[in-house]
């Protein structure tokens, strides 16, 4: 496609002949009010924020309706354009609540963000009474609506109709009646249901999960890839520590990437952070008491002995780099080493688009490293040490040294592990693509990365 | 409950069908046969002209919820459509709405608990030379005044 140079505001852009203005506008930084164009679902023209001055055009015009030709000139800072853009945002006020204190959308909200760019108008209604809508539907899959808050934008409305294609959403009625709704008697229900809360670029649609849980802009974010399966999804953790409380990861969001995952995840591996919060194993444990670290390591070493034949079971959402110091520790001491994958297999899970049947997040790193994925045979062994794979019982050993993430297996011998949130790797994903992974918050209470442990265990003497 | 199409419907449907190039289009036509067949427009009729049209169940509902004619709920025996636009409003379509309501204790949109009456305003009737007017089912009364609107409900059968 051949090249052309518009103009935006005096300054010279380069696009392809005939793209849409709007992408070609965001792709280069500019910030044009939009709520009904998204990425993902494409142009719909009917929330009219976009509109923009054409240099020769009788009337401003929606970038999102656009095609750009070559010598375009184009205007978003006209006085006009501000004048019109601030009469449509008007007219969606006219009826909107003033919830901003008590809306879970206040702080990432795009009504929000215009009002303070182009709105801070005097309202031109005087003892008017607004047409009032329901305030908290519960739409099914944990998403809940307030009618009063939405702009009609219908993007939540063509991800079920153009993405997850199961068109249970629908606006009803006209006017202003119009209201998003489901079909009488039935609900929202499709596994990937909770991306029209993030789709939603006003308070209409919020999480019944994240429901005034905490104020956006007291998280942080760390950009991470979600354990859920080997996909691999991007997601941002978002985490706080609340005052005179605990680190707590409050959501995961989807992060974009195109290659993986687009701009979405499924519900489950978006619910998945609830496991880093709850049952988390915090202490060394030995026959039920709590030691200290020094004591463990002692135990340790008189545990795996000089002679016993040891087994080293692995988790298959381990990082790469916990995997390798596994890898090099189990050649160290001389003990077998093994990652059975068939564990993981879900048949029920995976479906065509993003979630996968391996419910493993490293299953493609295992197998790159070359370490057995299944158990075949009966081995004779002494001591089995399992570095939090879900079934360690098909293995029956004389004793058990376990390190675990949550208070879950029984052991001689029990190290807390962190949870990927705590400590920074990188994944390889089912398509042999190989992702970072930030640390979204510390360790908890005495757990440790596997590859720090591995460093502190002991050799054989 | 469940909805079907009549068989004699089924057959008008069939004659519709060659209208249009696409049977999308049958979207509003089956709705009015489905309000004609049962006098509303139940939850399952969705689905039913979904299959034939080849639209979601949520696009007919979508369209259907937009005409303000197409009802969702039975309506009384009597169902009342009294105008409200210019010519009746001027000739005192509003006398005659809350003499209405005083009469038949319901409001617009409600039906009485006998099930005889609903009430609806509805707009221009295109009676304005004979305003004010209104509709009891498909039968025009015209020229409407207190006296004459209960000489009319008292007389119904």
């Amino acid at each position: 496609m051949s090249k052309v140079k518009i103009t935006v505001d005096g300054r010279v852009i380069e696009a392809d002949d005939g793209a849409l203005l709007i992408e070609v506008l965001l792709a280069n930084g500019v910030d044009i009010p939009h709520f009904c164009y998204h990425e993902a679902l494409g142009p719909d023209g009917n929330c009219r924020m976009c509109m923009v001055k054409l240099q020769g055009a009788k009337r401003p015009q929606i970038a999102c309706d656009t095609f750009v030709c070559d010598g375009m000139e184009v205007s978003l800072k006209d006085p006009e354009i501000r004048t019109t853009v601030q009469r449509i945002l008007e007219l969606e006020l006219i009826n909107h609540p003033i919830d901003c204190p008590t809306c879970d959308q206040a702080g990432e909200c795009r009504l929000q963000d215009y009002y303070m760019e182009y709105g801070l108008y005097d309202s031109s209604f005087e003892n008017y009474q607004k047409i009032h809508h329901a305030k908290h539907t519960d739409l099914g899959s944990n998403v809940m609506l307030d009618q009063e808050r939405c702009v009609l934008c219908a993007r939540c409305t063509r991800f079920t109709s153009n993405i997850t294609k199961t068109n249970e959403l629908g606006i009803i009625g006209r006017g202003d009646e119009a209201h998003v709704s489901t079909m009488p008697g039935k609900t929202l229900d499709n596994p990937y249901a909770m991306n029209i809360i993030d789709l939603c670029p006003v308070g209409a649609l919020t999480s019944r999960d994240f429901r005034f849980a905490r104020r956006v802009w007291f998280l942080g974010s760390a950009p991470s890839v979600c354990h859920g399966c080997d996909r691999g999804c991007n997601i941002t953790i978002d985490h706080d520590r609340p005052k005179n409380g605990t680190e707590t990861i409050y959501r995961f969001r989807p992060r974009k990437n195109e290659r993986i995952n687009g701009h979405f995840i499924c519900d489950a591996g978006r619910l998945s952070y609830r496991e880093h919060n709850e049952n988390r194993q915090l202490q060394i444990i030995r026959e039920g008491q709590s030691i200290g670290r020094e004591e463990a390591l002692e135990a340790f070493e008189q545990m795996i002995g000089s002679q016993k034949r040891i087994m080293i079971l692995a988790d298959a959402n381990l990082y790469n780099e916990d995997l390798r110091a596994i890898k090099w520790y189990a050649k160290e001491i001389g003990a077998l080493l093994f990652v059975p994958l068939e564990s993981y297999r879900d048949e029920s899970f995976g479906d065509d688009w993003l979630r996968s049947s391996m419910r493993a997040a490293n299953a493609r790193g295992v197998e790159n490293m070359g370490i057995n994925r299944e158990v075949s045979g009966g081995y004779d062994i002494d001591v089995l040490i399992n570095f939090n794979h879900p079934t360690p019982h098909m293995i029956a050993a004389g004793e058990f040294i376990e390190f675990q993430t949550h208070q879950s297996t029984n052991a001689d011998l029990i190290f807390p592990l962190a949870m990927f949130s705590e400590y920074g790797g990188t994944l390889t994903n089912r398509d042999n693509i190989t992702q970072d992974c930030m640390q979204a918050v510390n360790p908890s209470g005495m757990s440790l990365s596997a590859q720090e442990w591995v460093k502190l265990l002991p050799r054989r003497s | 409950m469940s909805f079907a199409f009549s068989p004699e419907n089924l057959g008008k449907i069939e004659k519709l069908r060659s209208r249009y190039p696409s049977p999308k289009a049958l979207t509003l036509p089956l709705l009015w046969l489905v309000q004609e067949q049962e006098g509303y427009i139940p939850g399952e009729a969705f689905d039913a002209i979904a299959e034939i049209t080849t639209w979601s169940p949520m696009d007919i509902y979508k369209s259907a919820s937009f005409y303000t004619m197409l009802r969702f709920e039975p309506a009384g025996k009597y169902h009342i459509k009294i105008c409200r636009s210019l010519s009746c409003t001027l000739c005192g379509q509003a006398m005659l709405y809350r003499h209405l309501r005083e009469k038949l204790g319901i409001k617009a949109g409600e039906t009485t608990a006998d099930g005889r009456f609903t009430i609806e305003r509805v707009e221009c009737l295109g009676s304005c030379g004979t305003a004010p007017a209104m509709q009891i089912n498909d039968i025009y009364y015209e020229e409407l005044n207190t006296l004459k609107l209960d000489t009319i409900l008292e007389n119904l059968p």
